[in-house]
């Protein structure tokens, strides 16, 4: 099949759940749930979804930052190091530490108090630098430095000042700075254009593509905004309910989307001239505490059928780079298939 | 200043506003051991009243009372006459502020460390275990534990000295005897005021800290891998704000004398003067340990208004 492009990270039947007690009730909320997907080397992923569908969960398994309430219940995350492929879930917590920075590294959801207040720029980067590069000397670091926010488009006084001096923008850029001046193989960015201005958001993902197309690394972005991926992203996937509905290549998926959700997602971006009332996806997502049987989607379908109410459809291929979980496709539905 | 000045004028007008007269209480007692001639009686009030300032309307006592505190006179007291406040407060003072400044500051540094410590690691047991004996010390009544501590290490296991600052008859020197004295006396006290006032500090501190764990910058740098090291100095270092105010203010409120501790201590501190002081209604030592209180409080604030912006560099006064 596929031999080309290499993956770089490989999901297998991901189960990430919120677990939590109270009143000796338990309740599991499945933010991720049975999700496979991979991601190969030098492109750019988008992972789009509405709130709480567990694109946030998602990249937080994916860094390794598990903690309680959240826990693993099943799959694998395999991360390619050194040409092995290693599971990073059986992973210690030293050898976690280890591979954030180096390997993956991560670009927070509003950043704008990412940034230790009372410390000046300068002084947390070379925080970063003692934990990960202890190697650098200080001058050459200072010029290190210097350099890549250069090329990021910041001034050197950036980093004699405090984040609070900063502007939104300029905060975010520092932050993209800090998770990428170590040049790891991949890079999660969670909503990094959130509480940012149109002008700036653009600025910032014109930076994110610059940086992807030099390093040769991987971008995994996580955005509610389907302009952003329609920008940004090589191929896109949807979230809805904690599952992935559709993956593929953007221009396939923009053009040609399967799935009803992704459909309704795509109907809702305003496009130059056309001044159709838009509409929005009717209904509200189920509960992930309290799922019910068949197609997550089933209550805000148009096209539902039978079969969504009883079976839980699974991601078919409908080409090389296009897989999208719907019965209206894998029931052979011809009138949907290209 | 305006605090000082208000704070000196209520100094002034509380102790009068009191039922007590100085000059009849110490008639009443100096009549009570001698019969005494009613016009030499009369005499000694006027002159006892002339002495004490407090002849004329209020008004008059009040200016006079500002001109004598310029020139650096609290005048005598009224009680251990002729001896004067300034005198009195210049005895006992050094006390005070060698015991409660050094317990205020291991009280401080030791429930900020733990205080860290227990919210970083607010899962973990012994932490759980450490909030709980700190929630149990913490509503017992100061003076419960002084008083067990005397009773358990003075009394039952006589470890330490049962009261005074140092042994009777040591000259204060730098010499090794006084000083060992010296620690052997205060220790009981000083262990007493950091029970005392720790778990205060300890709670305010987990409680920071809790906070602090959540914050977004805290979660990057541990996603980010920083060394724990690096962690806790972040978490530390912006929980000071808070912690310096508390610790310059109590530092402050030291002129005031811990009169708890050096009652059960029998420490010759600047409080149990004070104590004896509202006892025996000596306005004058009264007001002449208030208003070392009052500048105390008045300087502490000063100084942690000129120390904010080192600690946090968002403060800038421009």
């Amino acid at each position: 099949m596929r031999s080309n492009p290499l993956s770089i990270v490989k999901v297998e039947e991901l189960k990430a759940y919120y677990v939590s007690e109270s009143y000796g009730i338990n309740s599991v909320v499945k933010a991720v749930d049975d999700v496979s997907f991979e991601i190969y080397e030098d492109e750019i992923l988008g992972i789009a979804g509405e709130s709480g569908c567990g694109k946030t969960t998602l990249l937080k398994t994916l860094l390794g930052t598990i903690k309680p309430p959240l826990s693993i219940f099943g799959g694998r995350i395999f991360y390619r190091i050194e040409d092995e492929y290693r599971d990073i879930l059986s992973f210690r917590e030293g050898e976690l530490r280890d591979i954030r920075w180096k390997i993956v590294s991560y670009i927070p959801q509003g950043s704008m108090s990412v940034l230790n207040p009372v410390r000046k720029i300068k002084d947390t980067f070379l925080d970063f630098m003692e934990a990960h590069r202890p190697d650098i000397s200080k001058s050459e670091f200072d010029s290190l430095v210097k350099n890549y926010l250069g090329a990021l488009g910041l001034p050197t006084e950036v980093l004699d000042s405090y984040p609070h001096q900063l502007s939104g923008g300029m905060r975010q850029r520092v932050t993209i700075a800090l998770s990428t001046i170590f040049k790891p193989k991949i890079v999660l960015a969670d909503e990094p254009t959130t509480a940012l201005d149109v002008v700036v958001q653009r600025g910032i993902l014109q930076l994110l593509r610059k940086i992807q197309r030099e390093e040769k690394n991987t971008l995994v972005v996580v955005s509610h905004d389907m302009g952003v991926h329609a920008r940004i992203s090589d191929r896109v996937g949807i979230m809805y309910a904690g599952k992935i509905i559709e993956i593929g290549n953007t221009e396939e998926i923009y053009t040609n989307p399967l799935h009803p959700y992704t459909r309704y997602l795509i109907s809702s971006l305003p496009k130059i001239g056309d001044k159709a009332y838009r509409t929005g996806v009717p209904g509200s997502p189920p509960s992930l505490s309290n799922l019910p049987a068949g197609c997550r989607f089933q209550d805000r379908c148009p096209e539902i059928k039978d079969i969504c109410r009883e079976e839980e459809p699974s991601l078919v291929e409908v080409n090389d780079n296009h897989k999208v979980a719907c019965f209206l496709v894998s029931k052979g539905e011809e009138n949907y298939e290209s | 200043m305006i605090v000082i000045f208000v704070g000196v004028t209520i100094v002034f007008i509380v102790p009068r506003l009191t039922p007590m007269d100085p000059v009849q209480s110490i008639i009443s007692r100096v009549t009570a051991l001698v019969d005494t001639d009613p016009r030499a009686v009369e005499k000694l009030v006027e002159t006892l009243t002339d002495l004490y300032g407090l002849r004329g309307s209020l008004l008059e006592q009040y200016l006079r009372f500002w001109k004598h505190l310029l020139s650096g006179d609290l005048g005598p007291s009224l009680t251990m006459f002729p001896a004067s406040v300034v005198d009195i407060i210049k005895i006992s003072l050094p006390w005070t502020i060698g015991l409660m400044t050094i317990s205020t500051i291991i009280a401080w540094l030791l429930g900020i460390i733990l205080g860290t410590l227990a919210g970083y690691f607010s899962n973990k047991r012994w932490s759980q275990i450490l909030g709980t004996v700190v929630m149990c010390i913490y509503p017992i009544p100061y003076y419960i534990i002084a008083l067990i501590l005397v009773l358990l290490f003075a009394y039952l296991l006589p470890i330490f000295p049962l009261m005074g600052g140092a042994s009777i008859g040591l000259k204060p020197s730098f010499s090794w005897s006084f000083i060992t004295s010296l620690l052997k006396h205060g220790f009981l006290p000083a262990i007493s005021l950091v029970i005392g006032t720790i778990g205060w500090i300890f709670m305010s501190q987990r409680a920071l800290i809790s906070r602090l764990v959540a914050s977004d910058f805290i979660v990057f740098a541990e996603t980010a891998s920083l060394p724990r090291k690096k962690i806790l100095s972040y978490l530390i270092r912006n929980s000071m704000l808070p912690q310096i105010t508390d610790l310059a203010l109590s530092l402050g409120g030291i002129f005031s004398g811990a009169i708890i501790t050096e009652q059960v201590f029998s420490y010759p501190g600047i409080g149990v003067v004070l104590y004896s002081a509202i006892l025996q209604g000596d306005f004058n030592l009264m007001m002449g340990i208030s208003i070392f209180s009052i500048i105390g409080i008045a300087t502490a604030a000063l100084v942690l208004d000129l120390i904010y912006p080192l600690l946090d560099p968002r403060i800038r006064y421009k």
